[in-house]
């Protein structure tokens, strides 16, 4: 079986830095140590492994973000997602390594240069460095690959050449073993395994001796090999701090095209996006954004986002946004009708969606009827729903406009008045405590509005609506 | 475009040729208004309805066009009171396309207004607003053309918006005893008319004042109460 390792040296750096184009000097820290460096901090002398006081003083204008392995953690996975659509078995190797088995996929690539090729691309499009390595085992590619060798080997021979010559404090074992190999005279990986295993067991531990059957043996590791999510989730750290909604949108498009790149080859949409804004006094606000016919592309989606956001007052800077899906369904689509002259632009429902996002979910509402007589409950207004259901309408005359809270008259209908109709009498609700008793006319009034007017048994006269 | 298609699309038209119904209208279904709109109401674009007080039929003139309309989306906006579903439903119009948006402020409204015409998923809209400028109606009534829809502003003023708006009609309400009184100051393509009596007595009988009793007496109401005493409780 052959084996690709694929090791990100600078891989929380580089994520952070690819979406804002920073050119200063830069470095992760982890207890007072620099241990990752963009290029400007490398060309000012600091190394990996530089003391924090030493690397401030090599730089006045130097950027210090702490390290975070859980955030790396993170990245990794969401890079052996973007992978998962190239390589079918792949293992994760935290913190900052990739396993690749590639002698299944060869034959669907028709080489390992097109495979390499394709492997490369988003790891291009992150903006990654990485240094990688094929060999005939796990252990073999991931040793190569972390001494930067960077070439593919086909042939087990030329792998099993360059480990010889490997030396031995770059071949990951430990410091201690280090030591005590080249104490012994042992500056290379190739003398070492030269050696009766039996004696060196004896000598230095089983560890070495574990170590060198791995190099040779090409069986997959014994963990289990990369699953991909089946919900979309993920999390962008920003540079710079954000104050005003509308700069959200270029990081926001990012996620939405991992989204898309996600939710496409899945053939999945989603209904719903959360979106959380993590402020800097580490409290946070989730955003939701639907779409109520289901939607995967990254362009709507950041059109229905903006909206939302404009509307957003922020409490504090942002220092991170995160984004999940809420109700992933089977891509279907819209069947637009063949003989349809228009040929319309959005759904209904994409309108809907739209319009919640831009207004708020509960101005945009469809009208709903309800068996009861009293006339302000015999309908309701919710929100849009896909399915609607059909309901009989009361047979009386009803006025097409109906005010929230009747209209008290100052006096009762005169002779300018007309009445067309009328009494029509409503006693209902006394089984729920909003009982009524009300005699219903239809009237006309002296400037020819049609009024829906009641009395009420202690003669109050109220207008309750208008026949328009 | 050469001047027999602007004709023939009745872009430009003369004014000795007002012969037989236009095929781009639809009908009101009042006879008296098709015959002094050439046909009804334009198949799509803006038509304004100045109509002076609430509740004098003005809705009442579209339910049997809204009553009409094929599956696509009729879309209300800020109307001045509940919208009465019940109502809507005896009028014959589909619930389930009728969409009633609220909007707090009027740049709202016209923002709804407009994204509703371009999704083109909308067939009919109405929209409650004081007033538009003329860029305003100019962008609704570009969307509604394109969009295949018919839009109509309604505002409670006696008289239409004085300014030239580029829209395709303008017409002002008024009661009658039977019905409106409509008078047409502009619409598209004929020479303005002065007034047209539309007859809603047939459509709703009860809502008309009777013809044999004068408008301004009716009965008194007292008489009615009389006879319908509430029980006491």
């Amino acid at each position: 079986m052959q084996w690709l390792y694929l090791y990100f040296p600078n891989l929380q750096l580089d994520s952070l830095l690819h979406q804002q184009a920073y050119n200063q000097a830069c470095v992760l820290v982890d207890k007072n140590e620099v241990v990752q460096t963009n290029s400007e901090a490398r060309q000012l002398g600091i190394k990996i492994g530089t003391g924090l006081g030493q690397a401030a003083l090599l730089s006045a204008q130097l950027k210090v973000i702490a390290y975070e392995p859980k955030q790396e953690q993170r990245l990794l996975a969401q890079l052996a997602q973007r992978l998962y659509q190239t390589s079918a078995t792949l293992y994760l190797d935290p913190p900052q390594g990739l396993l690749l088995q590639t002698s299944d996929m060869l034959r669907l690539y028709e080489g390992l240069a097109p495979y390499w090729q394709q492997l490369q691309q988003p790891l291009m499009e992150r903006g990654l460095h990485y240094h990688y390595a094929s060999a005939h085992s796990p252990l073999a590619a991931q040793v190569l690959a972390r001494a930067g060798n960077d070439r593919l080997l086909t042939h087990q021979g030329e792998a099993t050449g360059l480990l010889h010559q490997l030396p031995i404090h770059s071949a990951g074992l430990n410091y201690k073993l280090c030591l005590q190999l080249e104490r012994l005279g042992l500056n290379t990986l190739g003398q070492a395994q030269a050696l009766p295993r039996s004696a060196l067991g004896q000598r230095l531990g089983q560890t070495l001796v574990t170590y060198l059957q791995q190099l040779e043996d090409s069986s997959a590791p014994s963990r289990p090999r990369y699953q991909p999510p089946e919900h979309f989730r993920q999390r962008l750290e920003l540079l710079y701090e954000i104050e005003h909604s509308t700069a959200l949108r270029f990081p926001l498009k990012r996620l939405l095209s991992d989204l898309e790149a996600f939710l496409a080859p899945r053939q999945l949409q989603a209904a719903g996006l959360i979106l959380g804004l993590e402020y800097r006094e580490h409290t946070s606000e989730r955003v939701y954004i639907g779409c109520s016919d289901g939607e995967y592309r990254a362009e709507s989606w950041l059109g229905l986002s903006m909206l939302r956001l404009e509307q957003l007052q922020l409490q504090a800077p942002i220092i991170a946004i995160s984004l999940k899906t809420k109700g992933q369904m089977p891509w279907a689509p819209l069947s637009a009708q063949l003989f349809e002259p228009l040929g319309g632009k959005l759904t209904a429902g994409q309108l809907i969606s739209r319009l919640q996002n831009k207004l708020g979910d509960h101005a945009v509402q469809q009208v709903y009827l309800r068996d009861d007589h009293r006339p302000e409950r015999s309908f309701y207004q919710g929100v849009p729903q896909s399915s609607y259901q059909a309901h009989q309408a009361t047979t009386y005359l009803r006025p097409s406009l109906l005010f929230t809270l009747p209209q008290a008259l100052n006096h009762k209908p005169d002779q300018q008045w007309c009445i067309l109709s009328g009494p029509e009498r409503i006693q209902s609700g006394w089984w729920d405590n909003v009982s009524i008793c009300r005699d219903y006319f239809i009237a006309r009034n002296p400037t020819g509005q049609v009024c829906w007017l009641f009395r009420t048994p202690r003669e109050e006269w109220f207008l309750h609506g208008y026949f328009s | 475009m050469a001047l027999l298609q602007l004709e023939k699309e009745r872009l430009v038209w003369r004014a000795r040729q007002l012969t037989g119904p236009d095929h781009r209208r639809q009908s009101s279904f009042y006879p008296t208004l098709d015959a002094h709109l050439q046909g009804g109401w334009p198949q799509t674009g803006l038509v304004e309805l100045a109509y002076g007080s609430a509740g004098i039929g003005e809705l009442r003139l579209l339910f049997p066009l809204l009553a009409q309309a094929e599956s696509r989306l009729q879309v209300w906006i800020n109307p001045p009171a509940e919208l009465n579903g019940q109502a809507l439903a005896q009028h014959g119009i589909d619930l389930s396309q009728t969409l009633l948006i609220r909007c707090q402020n009027p740049q709202q409204a016209l923002w709804s207004a407009e994204q509703s015409l371009n999704s083109g998923c909308c067939s009919h809209l109405i929209l409650w607003a004081p007033g538009l400028t003329a860029p305003q109606a100019k962008r609704l009534q570009v969307s509604a053309k394109g969009n295949q829809a018919l839009m109509f502003w309604l505002h409670p003023q006696a008289e239409p918006s004085t300014s030239a708006l580029p829209i395709s009609a303008r017409l002002s309400l008024a009661p009658l005893a039977t019905g409106l009184r409509l008078k047409i100051h502009k619409y598209q393509g004929q020479w303005p008319q002065s007034f047209c009596q539309v007859d809603m007595h047939e459509l709703w009988p009860s809502l008309a004042i009777p013809t044999h009793l004068p408008t301004h007496h009716g009965p008194a109401p007292s008489s009615n109460i009389a006879a319908l005493p509430f029980k006491p409780r």
